[in-house]
Order: structure tokens, then sequence, then C-alpha cells
């Protein structure tokens, strides 16, 4: 089922092109506006255009709906791009794409993915479910061997480093290995995936969603993929008038219901029918990019019904017309297979909706129904009986130890190249933690002698009530304002640099105490950006000794 | 059941807030000079103020800041209108007298701080006035009817009294997202006063689509929609109080981005955050405005096709939006004989105006200098 198909692969001499030949090539290729905005001051305009695809987890079946659509629609968007950015399952699918991996056989292989997901009573949460590993696995047989020629310099991958957390995009690549490991290094979502984040290079890296999930987003000729409705080129149409958006890492989440529901779905994936049903959803996402921005010019046509599907598409695209006499040698060829393939279809039992297979490239939507397809044998049935599932659900406390015991060992086996590498990092991440603990204590320690001294120059000069004090941020009308609540308890991840600077504050104001005063009345100054949390306890023993 | 949570928690800011008897006098000192803003009486704004730390000085503080960087000259000032309200303008005033005025209304939990990026190209032939709305950014914040007709009426009139008090004959008029649904109500009440209507990213424009949804949507998630439905869109942020400020940083990191040309901290998050912490007056009118989720109860595009033929309508839009950009055609459709046109800016979002400052401000101003 897996096999390699040739007829997937674009053909090498298509491929390489250099940039300059795609920035001379640029104007002439795409009728439409959207890129050469008239007027626009930006130097961008003249390196052509890329594509960014977010990162998701189990949603990238999206990408993989979206990514065909432009690769048969409009193959040169994707061919011409000048890169091709992506985070995590974004990243996967920018692989596939610029190795020329057949995106059919993804698309199986994220379904089959989800379907090992979810066969546990525990999901992709059971011990026995080694993600990594699948999706390794998945890469090598899918990548052809000179992926790393073809990718270097035109796919970009989100990493986040782990020493730091900023984000690293890497574009070179030596080896189809190194870009393997990269593309494991941005699926890897802590925890979730694994305790211990792979590295690449010898740096330690953990999935680019957690930094940027789109990116290159800003620039305005990056056609931006995503699952989740919201600010994206290629994105669900939601069905709500909402305009409230959460930003995260750079990929804009619209308020609705329908989000929701697919955050919940990214880790924990859905039915393989939903799924592919959201690969549908990315084909005619892209479709309609395509359409409204006149790009739609080229390759092969079939018929849409669209139309059927909501009211509204009918208003946006009022008729398609089918063009089938193209012009072109391998277009025949492909009409000719697709046929084929129809009649293969027709045969079989469809567990998807008609619609999606009237909508999809016959190849995508057989990868979809061998997916979907149910196990029809008798111990499949007996285990979807509610007693049966029951039963098992019971049984977990006594099979989980066994089961988890023996994909430990698995693991520990699988493990066995990395240890001396890990064990090395692990140790180091020990002695940092450490070592910041001590200093954290340290400095703790700093700050409160010097908060006596402090706090006992305070009391002397106890502020006349008139006196306004001003803050950049905060209320400081009400000493004791809850805002200090928020210094104490928000901002706890960077409390190192937070004591950092406030002890240098308090030091600072030891040294300035006989003008502390004159600190108070130039409060614009920024003299009482100072430390909340000491001096709020001050405030407190002043307040109760007035 | 959130007011239990919120008083649960201003309990621990209580005793802090009861010890300071200065700071209540300093505070009332504060709103004296603010006025109108009418809070809740007795103990319970005692410590309210206390939870969300804010207030219109800090909102008047935030918006200075923003306004300090604008090198265009400018004057602000409040605009008194019928019972007592007041509208904060900003006017940008330009001796070309024979040019029609640049009106900018502004989108919901907004103000005129956000068009920080687009005053000082936009005013540079013609006077530009920009306004916060009734019960928005430092204008007045009244009681609205709950009726969504008679709250809009409000707002329509709001704007009228103050195009009286301010004396102008026509004007351009460009609407964000609820400004500019207001803009459309607006000009279909007085359409003698408009002569050029703008939309960017209008909110309000179509149906409400039927209950026809493309993926089914588990119960649970349906359940915490309808839980949710009734609150004020943006009353999470209030209930998070000191919380607030972080929040927005955080969901909304690219508000950030957007202004980085001009601030390099989180200054224009800071003003939307004390925009929308005061008591939330043009928000409940928004809400009452409303019907799950987002959607207008009473859309324009039912009401369009009654509008004056001789007003053109340019609606902008922007190419990433999550709001429908086909308004335009549909407007168009419904208005065969009068000029509309749709345009489309590239790499924006819904903060059109924000995300790429130049294409829109050059096409404004196009649009404006068709006009005269």
């Amino acid at each position: 089922m897996l096999c390699h198909d040739p007829g997937c692969l674009r053909l090498p001499e298509k491929r390489p092109r250099s940039q300059s030949a795609a920035v001379a090539a640029a104007p002439a290729l795409l009728p439409g506006c959207w890129l050469r905005p008239p007027g626009a001051g930006m130097l961008d305009d003249e390196c052509g255009w890329s594509v960014s695809f977010a990162g998701c987890g189990f949603l990238g079946v999206y990408h993989i709906g979206a990514a065909t659509c432009l690769q048969e629609r409009a193959p040169r968007i994707l061919r011409d791009a000048r890169r091709i950015y992506g985070a995590s399952a974004g990243a996967l699918t920018g692989a596939v794409l610029v190795g020329g991996g057949s995106l059919a056989e993804s698309c199986a292989d994220v379904l089959v993915l989800a379907k090992e997901a979810r066969k546990r009573n525990l999901g992709p949460l059971h011990p026995s479910f080694n993600i990594m590993k699948i999706i390794r696995d998945g890469l090598i047989k899918n990548l052809p061997e000179n992926t790393h020629q073809l990718a270097s310099g035109k796919l970009c991958i989100s990493l986040t480093r782990v020493s730091d957390g900023s984000n690293v995009l890497v574009s070179d690549f030596n080896s189809k290995e190194e870009i393997i490991q990269a593309l494991v290094c941005s699926a890897f979502v802590p925890i979730y995936c694994g305790l211990i984040p792979p590295s690449f290079r010898g740096v330690r890296y953990v999935d680019g969603g957690i930094s940027d999930n789109l990116p290159h987003h800003a620039s305005k000729n990056t056609i931006t993929v995503s699952p989740f409705s919201g600010e994206c080129d290629i994105c669900p149409k939601s069905n709500s008038a909402n305009f409230h958006e959460v930003n995260l890492t750079n990929t804009s989440i619209q308020f609705s219901l329908g989000n929701l529901y697919r955050l919940t779905q990214a880790l924990f994936p859905p039915e393989p029918k939903v799924l592919g049903e959201l690969c549908e959803q990315g084909y005619s996402d892209a479709l309609r990019f395509l359409k409204e921005n006149g790009i739609l010019n080229e390759s092969i046509y079939v018929d849409l019904p669209l139309a059927k599907r909501n009211p509204q598409d009918l208003i946006n695209y009022p008729k398609f017309t089918k063009k089938k006499n193209m012009p072109g040698n391998n277009t025949e060829e492909k009409m000719a297979n697709m046929g084929k393939f129809n009649d293969q279809l027709k045969q079989n039992m469809w567990p998807l909706d008609e619609r999606i297979v009237e909508t999809l490239p016959p190849k995508l939507r057989k990868a979809l129904q061998e997916a979907c397809k149910e196990k029809c044998g008798f111990y499949a049935q007996l285990s979807k009986l509610l007693p049966v599932r029951v039963m098992s659900y019971l049984m977990l406390p006594y099979t989980l130890p066994v089961e988890s015991a023996y994909s430990v060992a698995l693991r520990v086996v699988d493990w066995f190249p990395d240890i001396p590498d890990d064990v090395r990092w692990m140790q180091g991440q020990v002695y940092r933690i450490v070592g910041t603990v001590c200093s954290q204590a340290r400095n703790k320690l700093l700050r409160a002698c010097s908060k006596e001294g402090f706090g006992s120059l305070r009391k002397c000069h106890t502020i006349p009530p008139t006196i306004e004090l001003h803050s950049t941020c905060c209320c400081l009308k009400i000493p004791h304002c809850s805002a200090d609540l928020e210094s104490w308890l928000w901002d706890f991840p960077s409390c190192t640099d937070l004591t950092g600077k406030q002890v240098s504050a308090s030091k600072e104001k030891l040294s300035e105490s006989d003008s502390h005063l004159n600190c108070f009345t130039n409060s614009e100054e920024s003299g009482m950006e100072m430390d909340f949390d000491s001096s709020s306890e001050n405030s407190f023993q002043t307040a109760s000794e007035d | 059941m959130a007011g239990a949570a919120a008083f649960a928690l201003s309990l621990a800011v209580l005793p802090a807030a009861s010890q300071s008897p200065a700071a209540g006098g300093r505070h009332a000192c504060d709103m004296s000079d603010s006025e109108t803003a009418s809070e809740g009486s007795g103990w319970l704004s005692s410590w309210l103020p206390a939870w969300c730390p804010t207030s219109l000085p800090h909102l008047k503080d935030a918006e200075e800041k923003i306004l300090k960087r604008i090198t265009s000259t400018y004057s602000k000032q409040y605009v008194y209108i019928s019972n007592g309200n007041k509208i904060w303008t900003l006017t940008f005033s330009q001796d070309l007298s024979l040019k029609t005025p640049l009106i900018l209304l502004h989108g919901f939990g907004g103000g005129v701080g956000l068009w920080a990026l687009n005053f000082e190209d936009l005013c540079e032939n013609r006077t530009v006035y920009a306004i916060d709305l009734l019960g928005f950014g430092r204008s007045s914040r009244p009681h609205f009817d709950t009726d969504a007709e008679e709250a809009e009426n409000q707002f329509v009139e709001s704007i009228e009294e103050w195009r009286q008090a301010v004396g102008l004959d026509k004007m351009i008029f460009l609407g964000h997202n609820l400004g500019g649904f207001l803009a459309a109500a607006y000009s279909l009440k007085y359409p003698s006063r408009v002569k050029h209507l703008i939309l960017v990213e209008p909110w309000g424009f179509p149906e409400r689509p039927d209950n026809e949804q493309e993926r089914p949507i588990p119960i649970w998630i349906k359940a915490l929609g309808a839980m949710l439905s009734p609150f004020n869109p943006l009353a999470g942020l209030r209930l998070a109080g000191p919380f607030g400020l972080s929040l927005v940083q955080r969901l909304r990191p690219d508000f950030k981005r957007k202004y980085s040309s001009m601030f390099d901290d989180n200054t224009v998050a800071e003003y939307i955050y004390h925009c929308n912490v005061q008591s939330p007056s043009g928000e409940t009118a928004f809400k009452n405005m409303t019907i799950p989720y987002g959607w207008a109860k009473r859309p324009m595009l039912q009401r369009i096709s009654l509008m004056d033929q001789d007003i053109p309508i340019t609606v902008i839009y922007g190419a990433r939006s999550c709001i429908d950009g086909n308004s335009g055609s549909t407007i168009q459709s419904l208005r065969p004989k009068s000029y509309v046109k749709t345009i489309a800016i590239l790499g924006a979002g819904h903060y059109v105006y924000a995300d790429q400052p130049e294409d829109f401000n050059q096409k404004v101003k196009e649009i404006c200098d068709s006009v005269d």
C-alpha cells in the first residue's frame, strides 16, 4: 500500500531552478494582482513569494489537502516558491513537497498514525505509542535519497532551541539523515512525544510551534496555510462572524467553537473520517484561494461540486466550466488515469461523504478511502461492542504495567545508540538547574538584606498622601493594589532576570538612600518603576504603624 | 458564577485597600476631573478599581504615550453632546478648508490611538478627525438601551450631535469594524452629510447563515459556547483583573508587531487594555447588537439598498482577514446604480490599517482625492 509511486514524483528536470530564474519568471507567472499590489514599497516583491505551513499536529492532513490542490491546480506556486516554511506538521508537509514525495502516501501515513494513536485506551498517551519512531520511519521511507539537495535553501524548518527557547530556522542540509533529524526535532512536542528532546547537529531542539508556528508570516508575499480559521491566506472559513482572535506564536486563531474543536484534535486525533474531511477542506480552501486571486489558470480541471456545499459558495463561485481538452501531452494520460481510478472507486464501498469523493483528486481519494476502511473481521466487530470496551477500560490497571514494561524495554533498545549523548545532556541540565537555584537563593538572600536596610529608612519618611505616584503600567494610587499580585504570580518564568533587576534596583536605592525622598517626588523619572513586591511589603508595615 | 470568582479573588486585595485611607482620596481626586464615568456606589466600588489596575488617568497616560510619537500637529478635546455625554476628539486640522474632512471611526474595543500609524499620511492635505465612539475609549460611557435598534440609534445620534457641535457640513466617513457598521447606519439616516463612505473590514454586514454546520461539533464544546455567550465579549479581561494586561500581551502579541515601527514596547497593548477594562458601556451595547457568534442582529446588508444612491462606498478588507471580504460585491449587487468599490490589501488581517499602513494610507488618500 505504501509503495513508491513514480507518477507522483515530480520530474527532476522541472525542479531545480535557480533563484534568479524564479525572480525573472515571477511577474509573468501569476496574472492575478496579489503578488504585486500597485504602489507596494516592499523589497520582498523582487524576490518572489514563499509558502508557510503552520504547525498543527494531526491536523497536518489539512496541509496535505491544500498542498495537493496547489500542486495540481497551480504547480508553479510551490515549484517556484522562493522558500517553503514550516513548523512541525507543516515542516513535514513542506519536506514531502520539496523532496517530491507522494502527498497521497503521506496522507495515508498520517491516517494510519492517527488510527494507531486511537487504537489504545489512553490514545496517543499510551506508552506503547512511539510517535517519533513512526514519523521517522515514515520519513525515511517517503523521502527520496537526494531530498537534502532538493531541500537545501528552499525548505525552512522552524525549530525551538531548548537552551534559550529562541526560534531557529534551518534551511541547509547535508544529508537525508540531517533533514529527517531536523523534521523530527520540529515535530517533537515536549512531554507528549517524550522527555528527552532530540538533537540536530549537536544542539537540542523541540517543536518549532513553541516559538514560531507560522514562520515568515509577516511578509505579505508569504502564502500562509493554517488549519485554524483566522488570519491566513489558506484557512477554513469559519461560520462565525467573530473578529476576536488569539495569536499563538504567530498563528492567528479566531475565537470560534470550530477552532476550539480543532485545537483539541491537534494532538488527540479524531476518527480517520474526520481527518479525511479536513483534508478535503484543505483542498477546497486552497482552491478558493487560487480562485479569489485569479491564479487558477493551468492544469487539469474537474467539475467541482462546490456549489452543493453551502449556498454562500454558490454566490462566490457561480459556475465551473469543464476544461477537459487542455493542451499538453500528459494531461490526457492523467485524465485516463483518473477515469480508471474513478471506476475503481465506484466499485468500492465508500465510507466518507460523497462530496469528498467528487472533490479530491483520485490518488488522494484512494489513500483516504483505504485508511477509512473499517476492519470487518470478527475481532474488530467484537472489540467495538460496549461491554468489551468497558472491560478493556476496567482491565487497564492490570494491562497497562505489562504493556508499559514491554514498550519501555523496546524503547530502551532503540535508545541504545543515543544513551551517552542524552546522559551527558541530562547531566548538563541538572548542573544548570542546580546552578540557577543556587544563584537565585543567593539573590534572595541578598535582597532580604537590602530590604532590611531600606525598610528602616522608609519608616522615617512616610509618603505624604498628596504626592501622586505614577507608574507605567501598574496602579500605585492604592499602594497595595492588586497589580503587585500580577508581578508576583504571572511572571514566574522570568524570575531569574526579575530578581536580578530587583537586586540591582535595591542596591541603587541603598546607595541613594539619602535622596530617596526625591525619588518619590520625581516619580515620573522611572524612580517608581521599582520592585513592587518589596515596596508593598514595606508599605504594609508602614500603613499598620500609621 | 464568574462574579463570585471575582469576588473571592478580590477578597485577597480588599484588606490592602482598606488600610490605605490616602488611596481613596487620591482616587476620588482623579475621578473629579474625569467626571461622568458612573461607577457603582458603596462598598463594591471601593474594591473594584483595586482589582483591575486601571482608571481614566491610566487610559489618558497610555493614550498620551501613543500620541507622543505623532509628529503632525493636532489638537485634542472633548466635544460635548446631549445628556452630559462627551466625545473625545482628535483633530488634525489643515488650512485647506475647502476639502471635505475625513472622520475616522475606530472598531470594537479600540480608540483613537490605534490610528497612530495612519494620521500623518491621511492628514497631509485634508482635515482629519478621529473620535472615540460613545461608550469606548475616553468618551463617556453611558448606559445604552438593551434593544439593538435603540442602541444603534444612540450611537448614530451621538455622531450626529458631535457633527453639529464641531460644525461640519459634509464628511468622508471611514469606519473600521463596528465603526464601519455605525458609519453605514449614519449614512442611512443622514445621507446628506456623507460624501463618501469607506468601510474597512466592516462588522455586521452579512446575515447569520442558516445553522448548517460544516463539521459536527461535540456537545461539550457547544455547551461551553452556550455558557459563555451571555457574557460580554471582553468580560474575561476584566475578570482577570491584575492579570489582564499580561493576558492582552500574551494573547495578542501581534499588536506589538503591528506597531513595532513606532513602539518597541507594550504601549499599544497597555492602551487596548485600559480602553477595555473600564466600565463596559459600548461593549454591552455591542453585545446587545449581536447574536451568537458575532453576527449582527440587524445586518446591514438587509438595509444597504435603502441607502441614498448618490453615496459612493468603498470597502477595504485585508486579504487574510477572517471577516468575509465578499460583502463588497454583495453591496454592489444590492446597489446596482451606485458606486461601490472593493479593495483588498495583501498581507493584512482584520486590522488592515496597522498591518499594512503604507498600502492602506495610500488607498485611503486616493479615495479621498477622488472626492475633492
